[in-house]
């Protein structure tokens, strides 16, 4: 478990848990001196700057070393303390595992201070500088193409995903993983999960605070895998998941929102919704057009923004001018139904007046419901459901709502079961990427709708090969507030398209086996897959981001190949290759194409 | 209230460069904003916006009622507020007035002229804006000569803020209608999202997306007459 070597002048401390080799050289200093499979990194676990006095090397002294086993749990931790002036500096640093394969880097310190008056202190993590040059080394979301690391991976919420370092095989890896509880909070992990992703890692230094007792600075995770980067991910995705309360996702009631796959915006200023010479909603004709792109599960309709603000009139006032005001919507909601589509309506906080409050609109809405059988509530501009809100779904157990920004922080995931993805800005030259959205994978259980709502012309096809990549379901907004932007004949197809797959392999899309950007053989590849519950079938969601035509094999299969279909996107030429009992799949794939391919294996 | 006269001003014809800003939040606004060449016609135009006076005179005197009533005249126009624009008024209802009294709702282009002139005026009364000559951000609507002192070049009173003004046509960019208002209100809703109230600069125009009469007239919606001159 562990090991005190005292080597002639040489002082070093092996720590071995589990899957988790590390080794410190205590001489002089605290260097990092393996890690695994890295070896000679020779670097300072950290260095301290005391009102811009760095602190000497050689003032480090071992004071005790700590460690305890048992079935569940296993610790190992060391003291130091250095005296630097008139200052007296205490430090624990400290490994525990309570699960195979994660371990908790613990580093604390404590400062007693010259006439009790603190002084400003620095602190770099040298070995993670070191480790982050590594050309191994990928930030979260980051693959190699290759020359250098790309990003190719987004999330935006409060979790990050581990950086990753890994042999030159790909298939030794170690993940590191820095929680941050609460962005304010003193000195624990100090921004590290933001700084790591942003350029300047290298000049981080962290202003930290320190009392009489320890205080935790660094509270790493380090995973460990022999099974690539996945595995990590999939480590990283189990352990992050336990925290949730995700019981709101997974009641017994099948719940339709699970298969909003296409939410259809309607704007109701315009031709395509509004027929000006009979002066009503065209809804049928609506539904009618969105057959061209596989069926709209839902209809959101969108008439205060932005009209409110001419006059006093609040949103639900404006319901009621509508053509015979909120029978309107009944009419409207009741054809919906009878096309077995689903209808919101939207929900906009910034129109509260000084004199409202959440829980009056939550009684507009209740009301709403009764009158209009609507089945749910669009949070414009939101990210979170409000409690207010939250007491309409036990009352309407089939009540859901739907957030415009994707839930961040813990307690909106677990009450906001569905968003959308939105990307986009319209004041800039904003080009729809194709790359794996983290939170996607997270959180399979919670549906997104993609939507770009200003993208046109390429951007659109990007968007939809987007949504194929990540295997999520779309909002189809043509009229933008009044400026029509449609989709193409040709797209229309595309997306007509995915959301058969996405009904059809639902339980493969929405299950929680799905793992983003695992490996592939191909450099200018990046490839998402998804599972069935028990492994036996899987859809790859493949992209050729490159700039040219990739021929070959692409990637390396798990088993024994039994069947394999191309089901989606332009026909790929996909084979079976089998070499020294390993199976390969081999595409044919052009530059900028998105394919799903759904493989059954033999087990 | 004491009531007055709405009397005509009369515009001479000229030309001037059009320009006008526009703020739809998001979406288009599909018209040539200028800077462009337009002419004015020979005009006369109403000093102020037509009353509830008015409007209440020209119901009595037409029987009109239109075919869709959701909100017409929602305020209920009494002697106390005689003096006050009228409002809750679709254009439809504005044009069935001017056709009335003889005449018609300025366009887009007059409305700017009648409002800033041949000296491209920023404000009805000059180039600085100035709250206190306007009904700007208040509680309610004012006497449509509350701020005479806040005139245009040519006479014309309460061009800027108290109550938005029709002009005339239905803009069709293919795909939706609208119409373009103008002067502000004084309505100022709270958010960024709402639209932007209080008074406007005369080269300001809002796109109203039009839809049915309900929802076509507001609280803060009028107009005034012109009329064509020899």
């Amino acid at each position: 478990m562990m090991q005190n070597k005292f080597t002639g002048k040489k002082k070093f401390i092996d720590f071995s848990l589990g899957s988790l080799n590390l080794s410190l050289d205590v001489d002089k200093n605290i260097f990092l001196k393996k890690l695994n499979f890295i070896k000679n990194i020779n670097n300072e676990l950290f260095s301290i700057r005391v009102e811009n006095k760095l602190i000497p090397r050689n003032k480090y002294k071992i004071e005790k070393v700590f460690k305890k086993t048992d079935v569940n749990f296993a610790v190992i931790s060391i003291d130091f303390s250095q005296n630097f002036e008139n200052d007296f500096f205490k430090g624990r640093i400290s490994l525990i595992q309570k699960k195979k394969n994660i371990t908790d880097f613990i580093f604390q310190l404590s400062a007693r201070w010259h006439k009790n008056i603190p002084k400003k202190v620095l602190l770099k993590f040298p070995f993670l500088i070191n480790l982050h040059k590594n050309k191994n080394f990928l930030k979260p979301g980051d693959i190699f193409d290759g020359k250098k690391r790309i990003n190719k991976g987004v999330w935006n919420l409060h979790e990050y995903p581990p950086s990753i370092i890994s042999d030159n095989l790909g298939n030794q890896c170690l993940g590191f993983e820095f929680y941050d509880q609460f962005p304010w909070q003193a000195n624990y992990n100090l921004g590290i999960s933001e700084a790591i992703s942003n350029e300047n890692f290298e000049k981080l230094e962290t202003e930290i605070q320190l009392t009489r007792e320890l205080t935790d600075i660094i509270l790493m995770k380090i995973y460990t895998s022999s099974q690539g980067r996945e595995k990590i991910f999939g480590l990283w995705k189990e352990n992050t998941r336990e925290r949730y309360d995700l019981r709101k996702y997974h009641d017994s009631k099948n719940r339709w929102i699970k298969k909003n796959y296409l939410q259809h915006f309607m704007f109701a200023y315009g031709e395509e919704a509004f027929d000006y010479k009979k002066m009503e909603f065209k809804i049928i004709q609506i539904i009618k057009e969105g057959k061209e792109f596989g069926g709209y599960d839902s209809i959101l309709f969108w008439h205060q923004y932005p009209r409110l603000g001419l006059d006093e009139s609040n949103q639900w006032q404006l319901y009621k001018y509508l053509p015979k005001n909120y029978k309107t919507i009944k009419k409207i909601v009741d054809i919906c139904h009878s096309h077995n589509t689903k209808f919101f309506i939207p929900f906009k906080p910034w129109d509260i007046r000084s004199n409202e409050s959440l829980d009056s609109h939550a009684k507009y809405l209740e009301r709403f419901i009764k009158a209009t059988s609507i089945d749910g509530f669009f949070l414009d501009t939101m990210s979170s459901l409000p409690d207010s809100f939250l007491k309409i779904q036990k009352k309407f157990p089939s009540f859901e709502f739907c957030s415009e920004g994707t839930p961040r922080e813990q307690r909106q995931i677990e009450t906001l079961t569905s968003s959308w993805d939105q990307i986009g800005d319209i004041r800039r030259n904003f080009k729809v990427e194709i790359n794996s959205n983290f939170f996607r994978f997270l959180f399979p259980e919670h549906p997104l709708n993609l939507v770009s709502r200003w993208s046109v012309g390429s951007d659109k096809d990007s968007l939809i090969k987007r949504a194929a990549f990540n295997g999520m379901g779309m909002v189809i907004w043509q009229d933008i507030f009044g400026c029509w932007l449609p989709f193409s004949i040709e797209q229309k197809k595309n997306i007509k398209s995915l959301k058969s797959i996405l009904k059809k392999y639902h339980k493969y899309f929405y299950g929680d086996n799905s793992i983003p950007l695992i490996n592939t053989l191909s450099k200018k590849i990046i490839c998402n897959e998804f599972s069935n519950s028990h492994g036996k079938q899987k859809i790859y969601s493949i992209y050729n981001f490159g700039s040219n035509k990739i021929k070959g094999r692409i990637l390396k299969l798990p088993l024994e190949v039994k069947e394999f279909k191309q089901i989606y996107g332009k026909k790929a030429n996909i084979q079976i290759q089998k070499k020294q009992n390993i199976f390969y799949l081999s595409a044919n794939l052009n530059v900028d194409d998105v394919i799903l391919v759904n493989i059954k294996f033999k087990i | 209230m004491k009531s007055f006269e709405n009397k005509k001003i009369f515009i001479a014809s000229n030309e001037y460069t059009y320009r006008v800003e526009h703020l739809t939040l998001e979406g288009t606004c599909s018209i040539d904003h200028g800077p462009r060449n337009v002419k004015i016609k020979n005009l006369l135009v109403d000093k102020y916006p037509v009353t509830n006076q008015q409007y209440s005179f020209f119901l009595k005197k037409t029987g009109y009622q239109p075919r869709d009533t959701q909100r017409f005249l929602e305020h209920k126009p009494n002697k106390k507020i005689f003096n006050l624009p009228v409002v809750f008024v679709s254009q439809n209802d504005a044009i069935a007035y001017a056709k009335w009294v003889g005449g018609r709702l300025p366009t887009d282009e007059e409305w700017q002229y009648i409002a800033a002139g041949p000296k491209y005026l920023d404000w009805p009364w000059g180039n600085k804006f100035n709250p206190s000559l306007c009904n700007h951000d208040g509680n309610k609507l004012e006497s449509v000569n509350a701020y005479r002192k806040g005139e245009s070049w040519c006479g014309c009173v309460d061009m800027s803020g108290n109550c938005w003004e029709w002009t005339a046509g239905i803009h069709d960019d293919g795909n939706h209608q609208f119409a373009l208002l103008r002067g502000g209100s004084y309505f100022y809703a709270h958010d960024h999202w709402h639209v932007g109230g209080g008074a406007r600069k005369n080269s300001y125009h809002w796109k109203l997306q039009i839809l049915n009469e309900g929802m076509n007239r507001a609280a803060t919606l009028g107009f005034r007459c012109v009329y064509d001159a020899k």
